[in-house]
């Protein structure tokens, strides 16, 4: 595969403590296109290794908004069935740029390793100094011990090795779209993480065509229904939920978004520092980052105060648990104060409820935000547009409010980045074949 | 005083769609190794972060605090030069200077692609 890729897979013997290499085949694009479509027909390929799959969108890591995405696809221990989630921030594109366009992980290891791919190399290391360890150590730790702070994280913390459902696959410091408990499976797999770094270069078939598309509809984008809006806050006002806003209001520092992505879909709150401070800060870890609508509204109706909630986020987020999924368990283990929630983190036990299909993970709303789709079932909508995000790397939180991006813009850019003809049929039948 | 790139740095929200816009300029392809503009990040849990613009004779710091230019070769002992000595940083004094993207139909691409207008020139 030439264009937009780095032409790679990489497949993993954990057990064997083995790599290899396979080449992107066009064929393959031709008739998957990318992304979760594509990492679906590697997990059946490896089947026989209970395979977690990591892939890139054929457009994650170009110019093309909205294109951070990565997708973790696994057999979820909630949910039996194969799930696919987000890895977004700047985690998602540092695989394609580290030279894979997907990763395949088979087996067990026999000791706790974690992956180290950079620049077109991988390699399996140990991870026993860490195995034990908090997701903010570990990334630390590895960062590092490589030299590097720029390096890119996929990790889990005590909550995956112990084999808790509410276990999450954590990026760099901060909490993940994996409602699936893929977290779990890392550890099953003595898995404690994946580190990426490189600085690859993607070639384009038709660079300037490429370009003057994204050019064209950046404007329209940031002019669009999203204007002026901003992090968590405003996703959970845009869910209905306004009053999010003045309770988070007084801990709110700066708002970030994941790479080219036109709306900041992060709210860094402080809790040890003044939010208006606009220098650098002389606390070592003075707050933390927000990205899961579910978890501020879980925590909120909690009855807890902003400070309060967003500790328990941030602790959740070193132990590697789905802070979504602990509200949940807390309001139905009828646990409100904040000091019996922490308490029970180590303990956790209920059956989490994922709203959907189980296909894709519900840490993106279910309705369009700001914008309008003119989508008449707004479940069916949903369920497509997120299969669309998760084929061609578009962050799924921003596909369900850029109107703008259409599947007919996308299969256009695809067609002219890559010179391999995508038609509406290509997709319609990707979409359907992620859906069984 | 010469036309410029300018980055209001509070305004910014570390998207790097400029520094992969400035990587385009250069490559022809998709990278990051080759922009001469540079979202630095590395205090991560700080949520510290700003712009590094790479010009002729200068490298401008795009604080949130406010902007500070270094002359490129002088001996700079101040606090904070220390801090910028991420993985992105050093490779920014081998880097082509701005050419405020004089080549392309666009003008500058990350003025372009700045989904915030961060980015402009002055």
């Amino acid at each position: 595969m030439e264009y937009l890729s780095s032409d790679k897979i990489l497949i993993v013997d954990l057990a064997a403590g083995e790599i290899s290499e396979d080449e992107l085949s066009e064929d393959l694009v031709a008739e998957k296109i990318g992304g979760a479509a594509v990492n679906k027909a590697l997990y059946e390929q490896h089947a026989d290794g209970d395979p977690i799959v990591i892939g890139t969108g054929l457009l994650s890591g170009t110019l093309c908004p909205g294109s951070s995405l990565a997708v973790l696809t696994g057999k979820s221990p909630i949910t039996g069935k194969l799930a696919h989630a987000p890895i977004t921030f700047h985690v998602g594109i540092e695989l394609k740029y580290a030279g894979f366009d997907y990763v395949v992980l088979k087996g067990k290891a026999d000791k706790p390793v974690f992956l180290w791919i950079h620049d077109g190399v991988a390699d399996v290391n140990d991870a026993s100094d860490v195995w034990g360890s908090d997701v903010w150590q570990s990334t630390d730790a590895w960062r590092k011990a490589l030299g590097d702070d720029l390096i890119q994280t996929m990790v889990i913390g005590p909550a995956g090795e112990s084999g808790s459902d509410a276990a999450q696959v954590c990026l760099n410091y901060w909490p993940s779209g994996d409602r699936f408990g893929f977290g779990r499976l890392f550890g099953e797999k003595n898995l404690k993480g994946i580190a990426l770094r490189g600085m690859g270069l993607l070639e384009i078939a038709d660079a300037e065509g490429f370009v003057d598309k994204c050019l064209e509809i950046i404007p329209q984008v940031k002019d669009g229904a999203l204007k002026g809006k901003k992090g968590v806050e405003d996703i959970c006002a845009a869910m209905g939920h306004a009053d999010v806003k003045e309770w988070l209001a007084p801990i709110v520092h700066r708002h970030t978004a994941s790479y080219n992505s036109p709306y900041p879909t992060q709210t860094f709150v402080f809790l040890d520092e003044d939010p208006a401070l606009k220098t650098e800060s002389a606390v070592a870890e003075p707050g933390f980052r927000l990205d899961d609508p579910d978890a501020v509204l879980g925590f909120k109706n909690l009855g807890l105060e902003a400070k309060e909630a967003c500790r328990l986020m941030c602790l959740c987020a070193r132990k590697g648990l789905s802070a979504a999924a602990v509200a949940q368990l807390s309001e139905k283990a009828g646990k409100k104060s904040a000091q019996e929630i922490e308490a029970s983190l180590d303990s956790l036990t209920g059956t989490v409820e994922l709203a959907g299909q189980g296909i894709f993970s519900p840490w993106c709303p279910r309705s369009p935000l700001f914008g309008d789709f003119g989508a008449s079932d707004a479940a069916s909508w949903w369920e497509r547009r997120q299969a669309v995000a998760y084929v061609f790397g578009i962050d799924p939180m921003f596909a369900v409010m850029s109107p703008e991006l259409t599947e007919e813009l996308l299969l256009e850019l695809a067609g002219i980045g890559t010179e391999i003809e995508f038609t509406s049929d290509t997709l319609e039948s990707v979409v359907s074949d992620l859906q069984v | 005083m010469n036309m410029g790139v300018k980055v209001d740095a509070l305004k910014c929200i570390g998207c790097m769609a400029c520094e992969m816009a400035c990587g385009y300029h250069r490559d022809d392809g998709f990278a990051f190794l080759s922009a001469c503009i540079v979202l630095y990040r590395g205090r991560e849990k700080k949520n510290y972060f700003g712009v590094l613009l790479k010009e002729e004779e200068d490298l401008v710091v795009f604080r949130p605090e406010g902007m500070e230019v270094k002359k490129i070769g002088a001996t700079d002992d101040e606090p904070g030069e220390q801090k910028e000595g991420d993985a992105s940083a050093k490779p920014m004094l081998l880097r082509e200077a701005c050419d405020l993207c004089e080549e392309m139909e666009h003008g500058p691409m990350c003025v372009k692609v700045c989904p915030v207008d961060a980015i402009i020139v002055e």
